[in-house]
């Protein structure tokens, strides 16, 4: 367990903090910088084993795309930035769940596996590019289907069209866009 | 040099059960949807992890679609949200009809 | 090109005319498959695109159903769309994203290929459901849905990895395999199998995760109910099937007595909540969900007659639920508001064939003899029993009748209430599309239910898997 360890320790204890601080943040905003926080910690675990264009495109993609939007969410929908009613009632039940969620899982899982060594030569984006485009071509294809449904539904759902009444803050039919 | 595996999976397992945790408790809509993203990401973990032992890279291909796929659900969960928001003004879960209903 | 030529004046029916020439194209692609596969055994069992689609009995059957309930949601949703001014151009685009989400999650071979269907059906319902942007409900359960699907996505996901660690490979059946034999670590197999169990029962809404679907039921324009409840079941159960029955038989030991556990809880509670209700499209919600009880009992008598048990079943549902959903929608169109049971006080004076296929419908979802629903039904029943399960068989006997409760109430109050509530003289004429829409919905649950045999043995046979 080398210097350098210690400190991959440190980031994944780091991105377990953030993760429970983005739950139990009471301003919205710290939690999607929180989120931030716990996104990073599991790039930095992609690099530390060996994952580097993964490390890079959780964080171009996730981190930059993904809680941006978020943000954008929160600015849209005008969300009280201030600290606001944060739990509703089934608090302990929910909490006792996930406890025992992570406690089965951490069961089955680590004892099992826990303890091989991982091999961190760095994988060639090379490779990853060859596997993915021959064995996982097709995937490949229904992904690039997928996105199209989701722009799709999106659109359908933002815009609004001529055949529809006007939305309850816009007034009368001034038919703005 | 390179550490156990076990705790890259713990991490994931504690990530997974936080997500979950944060879906079932928040009131505010768009941390549900952060909380869902942290599961989505324990995920990643896993698969990257199981990738590494099982010496063979499908792991981070799958790691790498569900990146994509969670990028798609967030554009049609926002757009949802906003619609949301300008039909009622408020985003906190419990006001969207009890979700427990 | 003839076709936008003939039609450009009218953008909408353009689309649905597509749409349904799309889908009938489906049913002959398909329907020629079986036919090519037909040389070899009755149908092709090879898998294509480096494992990644299975060419197979499950996925041409699933392929049927779906093309034909999208057919008839078309037919059904056209007027009704009209009408809410909610008829926007994409409706039918994503109509079909969805048909060809289904058809892909009940041919997907590999695991990740489960999840990418999964997402594209789900994206695609999830905006469909929340197409009335207007209608507080509709958004409301469309968000309801979006979230609770996520979190069951989620859990999904976190299972194909503990399977994919477990095995080094998400391929289905030699996933299936590698679980079994004693090398893998038997924690990851039990995490695995229970956290995927988890992924699927909020797809097919077993009952502790069933919450969304009367909300999403109800919320949902009612064309896209109906294609949700008949065509995402069979897709959903399809992938069910394949995962757990066809890949992991060896073991079954595992996860047969949880999903029927699942089942039987699922039909009591089902059929005991949708007595209390009053609102139509939410009582048909909890109704489906318990027939998802039913179908998952085909599915834990893991053999050849489970499985074409449960498509047989699956197709009837598919018919029953368009049906009854189709009356529904043209019910709603002359109300315009959502329907309770009290609006439909002597509908038998004012519409006579609405309240007689409405009736015929919902005695068919109860399963009356006579009717498609008694025969999917019976062959449910020898399937369990011939696995063993007949406790399973006493259970489903149970909620049947408590469902038939409900059905009958509904049935009593179209015809026996003489005075006319104020809907039951509403001028407007069903709409032809969605009126032959409904007809061929009774006309197909009369059919099989007297002369089933020739589609049940195409059921039986087709119920096998990619190697």
């Amino acid at each position: 367990m080398s210097v350098p360890d210690l400190f991959m320790l440190g980031a994944l204890v780091l991105g377990g903090a953030a993760a429970l601080l983005v739950v139990t943040a009471r301003n919205v905003v710290h939690a999607a910088l929180y989120l931030v926080v716990a996104l990073v910690a599991v790039a930095a675990a992609f690099l530390w084993m060996g994952a580097e264009f993964l490390a890079w495109a959780q964080v171009l993609v996730y981190v930059g795309a993904v809680v941006v939007l978020i943000l954008f969410g929160l600015m849209l929908t005008r969300a009280p930035i201030g600290p606001m009613a944060q739990h509703n009632e089934n608090r302990k039940f929910a909490v006792a769940v996930s406890v025992g969620l992570f406690a089965l899982l951490m069961t089955l899982i680590v004892t099992t596996v826990g303890d091989a060594t991982l091999d961190v030569t760095p994988v060639r984006v090379a490779d990853l590019g060859e596997v993915l485009y021959v064995q996982w071509a097709f995937p490949f294809m229904v992904l690039g289907f997928l996105l199209t449904v989701a722009l799709i539904g999106a659109l359908v759902l933002a815009r609004r069209e001529e055949g529809e009444g006007p939305l309850p803050d816009e007034g009368p039919d001034d038919a703005r866009d | 040099m390179s550490v156990p595996a076990g705790y890259y999976l713990i991490l994931a397992a504690a990530l997974f059960s936080i997500g979950a945790v944060g879906v079932l408790i928040r009131r505010s809509v768009i941390v549900m949807f952060m909380c869902v993203e942290l599961m989505l990401n324990s995920v990643n973990l896993t698969l990257v992890t199981f990738a590494r032992i099982q010496a063979n890279l499908d792991g981070q291909v799958l790691a790498f679609f569900v990146i994509v796929v969670a990028a798609a659900e967030v554009v049609v969960g926002l757009a949802l949200v906003v619609n949301l928001f300008r039909l009622r003004a408020s985003t906190d879960a419990d006001g969207v009809g009890a979700l427990r209903a | 090109l003839a076709l936008t030529l003939w039609l450009h004046t009218r953008p909408r029916l353009l689309g649905a005319v597509l749409t349904v020439v799309a889908l009938v194209a489906t049913i002959g692609i398909a329907a020629w498959q079986y036919q090519a596969a037909a040389n070899g055994g009755m149908v092709g069992t090879e898998s294509l695109l480096a494992d990644m689609v299975a060419v197979d009995g499950v996925a041409l059957f699933t392929r049927f159903v779906v093309a034909g309930a999208g057919i008839l949601t078309v037919l059904l949703g056209f007027a009704y769309l009209q009408d809410r001014r909610i008829h926007r151009g994409e409706y039918y685009p994503l109509l079909l994203f969805t048909a060809t989400g289904m058809t892909l999650l009940a041919s997907a071979a590999d695991l990740l290929m489960v999840f990418l269907a999964v997402e594209i059906l789900s994206l695609a319902l999830y905006v469909m459901t929340g197409l009335a942007r207007r209608d507080m409900a509709s958004q409301e359960g469309a968000f309801k849905y979006l979230l609770l699907g996520a979190f069951s996505s989620a859990f999904l996901l976190y299972g194909i990895a503990l399977v994919y660690g477990a095995t080094g490979t998400t391929h289905i059946a030699t996933a299936g395999v590698a679980l079994s034999d004693p090398g893998t670590p038997a924690g990851l197999v039990f995490a695995g199998i229970a956290l995927m169990l988890v992924g699927f029962a909020f797809k097919v809404a077993l009952v502790p995760f069933h919450m969304w679907t009367p909300d999403v039921y109800q919320g949902a324009p009612t064309p896209v109910t109906a294609f949700m409840a008949a065509a995402t079941k069979v897709a959903a159960f399809a992938a069910f099937l394949r995962v757990f029955t066809g890949g992991m038989e060896q073991l079954a030991w595992i996860w047969v007595p949880a999903v029927s556990v699942l089942a039987a809880i699922t039909m009591l509670v089902g059929a005991a909540l949708a007595v209390v209700q009053d609102d139509l499209k939410r009582m048909l919600g909890y109704s489906a969900v318990a027939h998802a009880g039913y179908a998952a009992i085909g599915l834990v008598a893991v053999s050849e007659i489970g499985t074409g048990a449960t498509l047989f079943y699956l197709l009837a549902y598919a018919i029953m639920s368009l049906g009854a959903f189709g009356i529904l929608t043209i019910l709603e169109r002359r109300q315009r508001k959502a329907i309770a049971v009290a609006d439909l006080r002597g509908l038998w004076q004012s519409a006579p064939s609405l309240a007689v296929m409405f009736a015929l419908f919902l005695l068919s979802l109860a399963g009356i003899p006579g009717t498609v629903g008694f025969i999917a039904k019976f062959g449910i029943v020898r399937a369990a029993v011939d696995a063993g399960l007949v406790w399973l068989a006493v259970v489903l006997v149970i909620s049947s009748v408590i469902a038939a409760y409900f059905y009958i109430r509904v049935i009593v109050a179209m015809f026996m209430d003489d005075e006319p509530a104020h809907l039951a003289d509403a001028p407007v004429p069903p709409a032809s599309a969605a009126s032959t829409a409904v007809s061929v919905a009774a006309v197909g649950v009369i059919a099989l239910g007297v002369l089933p045999p020739a589609v049940i043995d195409l059921a039986e046979r087709a119920a096998t898997f990619a190697g």
